[in-house]
C-alpha cells in the first residue's frame, strides 16, 4: 500500500435538472484499492466517477482525497488520471505526443518526458507505435494508448470509465487480466466503472452496487454475491440471475410454489417474503420438489435448464453430464443455506 | 460493373461542363486582360491576337496603378479577418459548449442579420460613421465589416466546435492543461478546418466589398474594388485594364484559398473517440 489515494465521499448528492442522479452517497475507498462502481445504466456510477474527477460538481456533500477536501477543486488540481470510455485521444497528436501531454502541461524537462513516455508505452506494450496517430491504431491499441497517457505520471487516483466496453469479447478478457496486473505493479488507487457484473466481480478488490442514484451495497465481490442486501442487488449480480419465489414464511418453514421448504433459521411470526435461489445452487436429484423441464440450453461445461415448478419458472445450472430432456419431470433439491430470504414489502434481506 | 466506365465518363463530362461554366468568366477576363483595347472591342471577337502585358504594366506601375489600393484592401481585409477571428473563436467555442437557453433563437438571429440587404444599411451606417467622424477611415471600414462578418463567423464555427467531443477538453483538463491551454492545444488544432474556412470567407467578403467602400470611403481609404470602378467612366470603359486589375485583385484571395486548403481536411477527428455516449 502506498499510503496515498484514500477517497471518501460524504453525503454526496447530484441533480441533472429535475432528475436526481445521486442521493446521499457515502463511500470510503482505501488507498491502493481496486474499487468497482457497478450498476445498471443511469444508476449514478458514472456521475460518481465524474464527481471524483472534478468534471461534475457535487450539489451536496463532500469529496475527500487523503483527507484533503477536493469537492470544489479543478480537475487538474486533483492529481487524478482518467481513461474515458471513448478513450478521448487527441487525434492531431502522435501516440508519443498523446502520452507526453500530461507531463508537458506541467513543464517537465524533455529528457524526463522522453523516459516516462517510453516507460509507460512499454508497460502497455505499445512501444513500437509511438509515431502513429490514434486514427491509425486498432481499438485495442487506442485503449492502451489511453492507459499509457493515464499512467505516465503517477497520479494519486486512477479513474476508469467502462474501459473495456468498446473491445471485442476476447480482447476484453485479456485486457481485464492485464488491468489487474497493471494495478498491482502501479499500486495506485483505482476506481473502475462498469455495468458488467462479471467484470466487476473478477477484477475488483471491493465494489459498490449502485441502484437509482444510491449505493445499495458495498463489499468484496464474494460478500456481495453471497449475501446480497436487497432483492435488487441479488437480481443484478449473477448470470443467469437468481430465481425468486414469492413465499409465506412461518418459523423455519416457507411455503412457495405449492411446496414446503425448510429454512436455515427461524424467521419468527408469519409474513410475506421472497425466496432467492441461485441457479448454480439447484441440484437435480432422485427426490425433492417435482418440476417439469421446459427448455435446455447447452453452454458446454454446463447447461441452463428452465423448469416449471407449478406455475413458477425456475432456472438451474447443471453439470453437462446430467442428461435431461425437455418435457421430462425431475426433482429439485437445494441446501437450506443456499436460500436467500427477502422481505416482500421492503425488498431487504431478512 | 459493366456500366462503370460509362458512368465515370458521364460524370467526367458533367463535371467538365460545370467547370467550364464556372471558370468561363475568369478565363474570359484573363484573355481580355491580355488584349489591346482595340482587340477587346473588335466585332466579331477576335480569337487569334498577339497577347500583350501592357495592361498589367499600366495597372501595376502606370498612371492608373492600383498598387496603393491593393495595400488599402489588404489593410482592411487583414484587420477585419484578424479582429473577427480573435472575437469569433472564443465566442463560437463558448456557444458550442455552454447550454444557453436561447441557443437556437440566437442562431436564427445571426442568420437573419445576413438576410438584410446591405443597401438598406448604407444610410444609417453613413450617419453613424459621420457622427463618429469615422467616414473614409480604416478603423471605420474595419468596424463596419466586423459587424457583418462576426455573426457569420461565429455561426459558421459553432458547428465545427460542436463536432469535437466534450471528452476532448475533459481529458485535457484532467491532464492539467487548464481551460485556455485545453482550447489552444486540443480544441483549436481539431477545429482548424473550420477556422480555415471561416478565415477565407471573412477575408473574401472584406476584400470584395464594394458598396460600403464606395459610399462610406473612397478617398483616403480606397480599396481595390473602388479603384477598379475608375476604369469605367462616362466616355469610355477601359475593359482590358479593368480585366487586368481584376485578375491582379484575385491573386491574394486565390493564394489564401490555396494556403487554407491543406487545413480543410475532413475526417481529422476519425479515431479520436470510439463508441457512443456515456452514462
Amino acid at each position: 500500500m502506498s499510503g496515498a489515494g484514500r477517497i471518501r465521499l460524504i453525503g454526496v448528492g447530484k441533480r441533472h435538472g429535475s432528475v436526481v442522479a445521486l442521493k446521499d452517497v457515502d463511500l470510503d475507498i482505501a488507498s491502493g484499492e481496486f474499487f468497482a462502481l457497478l450498476g445498471p445504466s443511469g444508476s449514478g456510477k458514472t456521475t460518481t466517477l465524474r464527481i471524483l474527477a472534478g468534471l461534475e460538481s457535487a450539489d451536496e456533500g463532500r469529496v475527500l482525497l487523503d483527507e484533503r477536501d477536493i469537492t470544489d477543486a479543478e480537475p487538474g488540481a486533483r492529481d487524478v488520471a482518467m481513461v474515458f470510455q471513448s478513450y478521448a485521444l487527441y487525434p492531431h497528436m502522435s501516440v508519443r505526443e498523446n502520452i507526453a501531454f500530461p507531463l508537458r502541461m506541467v513543464s517537465t524537462p524533455a529528457d524526463e518526458i522522453e523516459r516516462a513516455v517510453l516507460q509507460a508505452a512499454e508497460k502497455v506494450h505499445i512501444g513500437h507505435l509511438l509515431e502513429r496517430r490514434p486514427g491509425q491504431l486498432s481499438g485495442g491499441q487506442q485503449q492502451r494508448c489511453a492507459l499509457a497517457r493515464a499512467i505516465v505520471r503517477k497520479p494519486r487516483l486512477f479513474l476508469l470509465d467502462e474501459p473495456l466496453s468498446n473491445l471485442d469479447a476476447k480482447l476484453r478478457l485479456e485486457t481485464r487480466v492485464e488491468l489487474k496486473k497493471l494495478h498491482r505493479s502501479l499500486d495506485v488507487t483505482t476506481v473502475y466503472v462498469t455495468h458488467d457484473q462479471e467484470e466487476a466481480m473478477t477484477i475488483a478488490d471491493r465494489l459498490a452496487v449502485f441502484m437509482e442514484g444510491r449505493i445499495e451495497q458495498v463489499g468484496t465481490p464474494e460478500e456481495v454475491f453471497a449475501q446480497p442486501k436487497s432483492l435488487d442487488v441479488a437480481a443484478f449480480l449473477g448470470s443467469p440471475p437468481m430465481n425468486f419465489l414469492p413465499a409465506k414464511l412461518a418459523g423455519r418453514v416457507a411455503r412457495a410454489a405449492g411446496q414446503s421448504i425448510e429454512l436455515a433459521r427461524d424467521y419468527g411470526a408469519e409474513r410475506e417474503a421472497v425466496l432467492g435461489i441461485r441457479p448454480g445452487a439447484i441440484r437435480l436429484e432422485a427426490s425433492g420438489i417435482p418440476a417439469q423441464v421446459y427448455l435446455v440450453e447447452q453452454l458446454g461445461e454446463s447447461a441452463i435448464v428452465d423448469l416449471h415448478v407449478g406455475e413458477t419458472l425456475v432456472r438451474a445450472r447443471v453439470d453437462r453430464r446430467i442428461r435431461v430432456r425437455e418435457g421430462e419431470t425431475v426433482n429439485l433439491a437445494f441446501g437450506a443455506d443456499d436460500i436467500h430470504v427477502f422481505d416482500a414489502a421492503s425488498r431487504q434481506r431478512l | 460493373m459493366k456500366r462503370a466506365p460509362a458512368r465515370a465518363a458521364m460524370l467526367g463530362l458533367v463535371a467538365g461542363l460545370l467547370l467550364l461554366v464556372w471558370s468561363f468568366p475568369v478565363l474570359w477576363g484573363l484573355i481580355t486582360s491580355l488584349k489591346t483595347e482595340r482587340d477587346v472591342l473588335a466585332y466579331p471577337p477576335v480569337v487569334v491576337f498577339s497577347p500583350t502585358l501592357a495592361n498589367y504594366r499600366d495597372v501595376l506601375f502606370g498612371a492608373t496603378t492600383i498598387l496603393p489600393n491593393l495595400v488599402s484592401s489588404l489593410i482592411v481585409a487583414v484587420s477585419t479577418t484578424a479582429v473577427t477571428m480573435l472575437l469569433a473563436i472564443p465566442a463560437a467555442y463558448a456557444l458550442a459548449r455552454l447550454d444557453l437557453p436561447a441557443k437556437r433563437a440566437t442562431g436564427f438571429y445571426v442568420l437573419a442579420t445576413q438576410m438584410l440587404p446591405p443597401v438598406g444599411l448604407v444610410i444609417p451606417y453613413f450617419l453613424m460613421l459621420r457622427g463618429l467622424g469615422w467616414l473614409d477611415t480604416y478603423h471605420g471600414m474595419v468596424l463596419l465589416y466586423i459587424t457583418a462578418a462576426l455573426p457569420f463567423a461565429i455561426w459558421l464555427m459553432v458547428s465545427y466546435f460542436e463536432e469535437i467531443p466534450r471528452e476532448m477538453e475533459e481529458a485535457a483538463l484532467l491532464d492539467r492543461a487548464g481551460r485556455l491551454r485545453a482550447l489552444w492545444h486540443v480544441i483549436l488544432p481539431q477545429a482548424r478546418g473550420g477556422i480555415a474556412v471561416t478565415v477565407v470567407f471573412v477575408f473574401l467578403n472584406a476584400w470584395n466589398e464594394f458598396l460600403f467602400a464606395v459610399v462610406l470611403a473612397g478617398n483616403r481609404v480606397r480599396p481595390v474594388t473602388v479603384a477598379m470602378f475608375n476604369f469605367i467612366s462616362v466616355e469610355q470603359t477601359q475593359w482590358a485594364r479593368l480585366a487586368a486589375a481584376a485578375i491582379v485583385a484575385m491573386a491574394p484571395v486565390i493564394i489564401l484559398g490555396l494556403l487554407a486548403q491543406k487545413h480543410i481536411v475532413k475526417g481529422l477527428t476519425v479515431g479520436a473517440v470510439k463508441g457512443g455516449g456515456r452514462r
